[in-house]
């Protein structure tokens, strides 16, 4: 695979202990620029569930420098691409420009980073989040996913919902978000990573004049024994018409090689398109959606199969998902099989990486998880590698023979 | 900027070379849509598109998918209203054998009677799964109420036209629609012209058909339309007629659009969201079709805020005809342009475009034509264009619980 050879990686740790990180690609019409915060649902208590979300919602109601308007005016001012998102794992908030104004992204973007946290914008924003958990109970493979998450990862964090419920959000009190923010948000709990066109110099003064003040932390992250749940549910809901599907099973983590192989696993066993479970419940129409994913996480992972179909056909389907998660697990992935997969996954990666926004995500997540980040062709090539037989290595563990499935059907 | 050639047997090709970059994306438009559905068939396209990927004369369905995931094609796409798109990414150097698949796809297909059942019980999943999917649902079944003529049609059809498909119907359908004459191709990234003309022309030279005809826009009289579901936030939904790229004021229509609904700063994130925290998401979005034009309000909330929420929507965008003010002009005009840059970064994103413009107008307008446009325009004209380009008499569309009752 040919691939531009004209970027290259730059990183910086500052003395506040933020770290830097930049892919400089000259030939870049735009760049991008976004924080990447250590923290989410799993590092929330019980009883603050849904904070780091809120929080999230609450770093663009302004800082001490600016009210909320004020920051969305500024983004627009840019023309800027801009958002922000929340997982169980990290809080993203990011932005893509004309190099011209990069300056000014990083200036907002730092605000953002320390947020006035006003009790009038909470109790205001609290609405919006209500708002968004409705929009979400509307959505049953969402909630099929937090349920079936919940089940499996018992009373471990990572089973914890990133929205919260509309009950620990009503309960939540903005004094408690401050206190989360002020431990949660420290300068060495966060990356600032850049991609595209930039002067790597030009940026590291500028992010020392705009987080010299930050005050370093001492917050770790809790990893309490993972105790992986096997079983097996069927729930009512009220808002489904549709039945859904999920088999949860223990997969790999972020800082773990086999992440790579576990991808194309969960590729040849439910890639959308083309993959086991898509000729045997999709191209079939049996079902109307069914696919497997791999999601690599901090020292935890899992591979998520999944299916949506008629409540006529629900038990159909079942039969169906779990025969080809065994099937697989007993005779493995062909070499043809992987080698397809890899493909794929490899070229999935080029198109995801063409713009500069593209990329940094995969810069800032590999360096939030403490990873070296590859170059693209790199890692294409990583993946390109792989054989069947370093897939097939993972099914010795009997992953999906260690599940949980989940079903959610109409009341 | 965009190079455009015309085949003889009308399949129009358009490139933009981006010598930067290794991959392609390439968006292959059909004339087969849900507008040109026989109404008596209505989801056809839709079921024919899924048929045809069941297998060509020479490969059965799984040795088609594995010969383009061989060649790690990226696939997307499937029938929209006007017509079907093809999306497909690949590298460079696979373009030959990539176009020659996509060739036999739609030049070759088997049409096997097993596939035709299948894609007919996936098509009825589709149609199903529309009831947990109520922002969709509501936006189907608004767009059903503003067309006499077919425009309004469903891609997804009725549980009593899928049943009235058959493979031969389906066949026909096919012979009709499927006709390099109204085709696009429209491809972006690492390629150069004359070669790329000439592997087309290799592969859909021998392509023949003609071009279905696309019926008149024909309107109903505004009214409203209300469904009762049991829903945790109603959905709201609101169609303005408004005019299209074909217009000479369409730039300053979408300028204005922009200064609506275009960023966080934006009137309706502000008053909707930000001063009143009515809604998670709110939006107005222009959709042009041949021959007609519109913007969709939605916004989502809980069935006790709906009359607010609708109130606040309706009346922010009657408001847009007192004008704007320069700052919301700058602001709006800064945005459209960081659009176009960005735009040329992504393949993806630049082929669907060229298609679009292509399908509407015939040609791709040049990034540099759509800056000039759009700068062009002073506040002047923007606020002659708003007070006498009134956005308003909207179709309305709410989906809820019965409890859910709007004054209109």
């Amino acid at each position: 695979m040919i691939l531009p050879a004209s970027t290259r990686f730059v990183s910086q740790k500052l003395e506040n202990g933020l770290t830097v990180v930049a892919e400089i690609n000259s030939a870049a019409k735009t760049t991008a620029a976004g924080f990447f915060v250590r923290t989410g649902a799993r590092d929330e208590r019980p009883e603050l569930s849904g904070v780091s979300h809120f929080l999230e919602h609450m770093a663009f109601k302004g800082s001490e420098r600016r009210s909320a308007l004020e920051v969305n005016l500024a983004f627009d001012r840019m023309g800027a691409e801009y958002n922000a998102f929340t997982g169980h794992e990290y809080t993203v908030f990011f932005g893509a420009v004309l190099p011209e104004f990069t300056g000014a992204l990083l200036d907002l973007l730092a605000d953002l980073m320390r947020p006035a946290i006003r009790e009038e914008d909470f109790e205001l924003e609290r609405s919006v989040i209500i708002e968004e958990i409705k929009l979400y109970q509307d959505r049953p493979m969402e909630v099929l996913f937090e349920k079936a998450r919940r089940r499996f990862f018992g009373r471990h964090p990572l089973g914890q919902s990133i929205l919260g419920s509309e009950d620990s959000i009503r309960n939540l009190r903005y004094l408690d978000m401050r206190n989360y923010h002020e431990v949660r948000y420290s300068p060495d709990n966060m990356i600032l990573a850049l991609a595209g066109q930039l002067d790597f110099e030009q940026i590291l003064t500028e992010v020392n004049r705009l987080t010299g003040t930050w005050l370093p932390g001492k917050v770790q992250r809790e990893f309490p024994a993972s105790e992986p749940q096997a079983g097996e549910v069927t729930e009512a809901y009220s808002q489904a018409q549709q039945s859904y599907l999920a088999l949860l099973a223990p997969g790999y983590s972020y800082q773990d090689p086999r992440k790579y192989a576990a991808m194309l696993l969960a590729n040849v066993l439910g890639d959308e398109g083309s993959s086991r479970l898509h000729w045997a419940l999709v191209d079939s129409g049996l079902a109307e959606a069914a696919g497997a994913v791999h999601d690599e996480m901090d020292q935890a992972g899992i591979f998520e199969l999944y299916a949506q179909t008629d409540p006529e056909h629900a038990r159909e389907v079942a039969e169906v998902l779990l025969d080809e998660a065994h099937r697989l697990e007993r005779e493995g992935a062909t070499s043809l099989e992987v080698e397809r997969a890899a493909r794929k996954v490899a070229t999935g990666l080029v198109f995801a990486s063409e713009t500069p926004l593209g990329r940094l995500f995969h810069l800032g997540m590999d360096s939030l998880y403490g990873q070296e980040p590859l170059p693209l062709a790199k890692m294409a090539a990583d993946i390109e590698r792989l054989q069947a037989q370093d897939v097939n290595a993972l099914l010795e563990e009997k992953p999906f023979s260690r599940g949980f499935f989940y079903q959610l059907v109409p009341s | 900027m965009a190079q455009v050639h015309r085949f003889a047997n009308g399949l129009t090709l358009a490139l933009e070379e981006q010598p930067w970059n290794p991959g392609v994306s390439a968006v292959l438009l059909i004339p087969a849509g849900a507008t040109t559905d026989p109404p008596e068939l209505s989801g056809a396209a839709s079921v024919l598109e899924s048929w045809l990927w069941k297998g060509t004369q020479k490969r059965s369905a799984q040795e088609l998918a594995g010969a383009l995931d061989a060649l790690g094609v990226q696939r997307d796409g499937g029938a929209g209203s006007e017509y079907t798109s093809l999306v497909f990414s690949f590298l460079a150097d696979a373009l030959a054998p990539v176009l020659a698949i996509y060739a036999e796809l739609l030049r070759q297909p088997a049409f096997p009677l097993e596939g035709f059942a299948q894609a007919l019980a996936l098509a009825h999943q589709e149609l199903a799964s529309l009831e947990d999917r109520p922002a969709r649902k509501l936006s189907l079944r608004l767009r059903r109420e503003v067309f006499e003529s077919p425009h309004g049609q469903s891609v997804l059809g009725s549980e009593e036209t899928l049943a009235a498909l058959t493979p031969q119907l389906l066949e026909s359908e096919y012979h009709r629609r499927y006709s390099p004459n109204g085709a696009i191709l429209a491809l972006a990234g690492g390629l150069e012209f004359e070669t790329t003309k000439a592997m087309v022309a290799e592969a859909f030279g021998e392509w023949s058909g003609s071009e279905p005809e696309f019926p008149e826009v024909v309107l109903t009289p505004v009214h409203s339309l209300r469904i009762d579901k049991s829903t945790a936030q109603a959905q709201i939904g609101l169609i303005y007629p408004d005019i299209g790229p074909e217009d000479p004021d369409f730039y300053t229509d979408r300028l204005a659009l922009q200064i609506l609904s275009g960023g966080m700063s934006s009137r309706l994130f502000t008053e909707v969201r930000e001063k009143r925290g009515l809604v998670y998401s709110v939006s107005a979005r222009p959709t042009s079709m041949k021959g007609f034009s519109y913007i969709y309000a939605y916004a989502g909330t809980t069935p006790e805020r709906a009359e607010e929420t609708l109130q606040v929507l309706q009346s922010e965008i009657e408001q847009m005809s007192a004008g704007v003010i320069a700052d919301e002009l700058e602001r709006a005009k800064v945005g459209l342009r960081a659009g176009l840059v960005m735009q040329q970064e992504s393949s993806r994103a630049r082929a669907q475009i060229m298609a679009g413009d292509l399908f509407l107008m015939g040609r791709v307008r040049p990034l540099e034509e759509v800056e000039q446009k759009i700068l062009a325009l002073d506040l002047q004209t923007v606020n002659h264009f708003l007070a006498t380009h009134l956005y308003r008499d909207p179709w309305i569309g709410t989906l809820g619980p019965a409890s859910l009752e709007l004054s209109e």
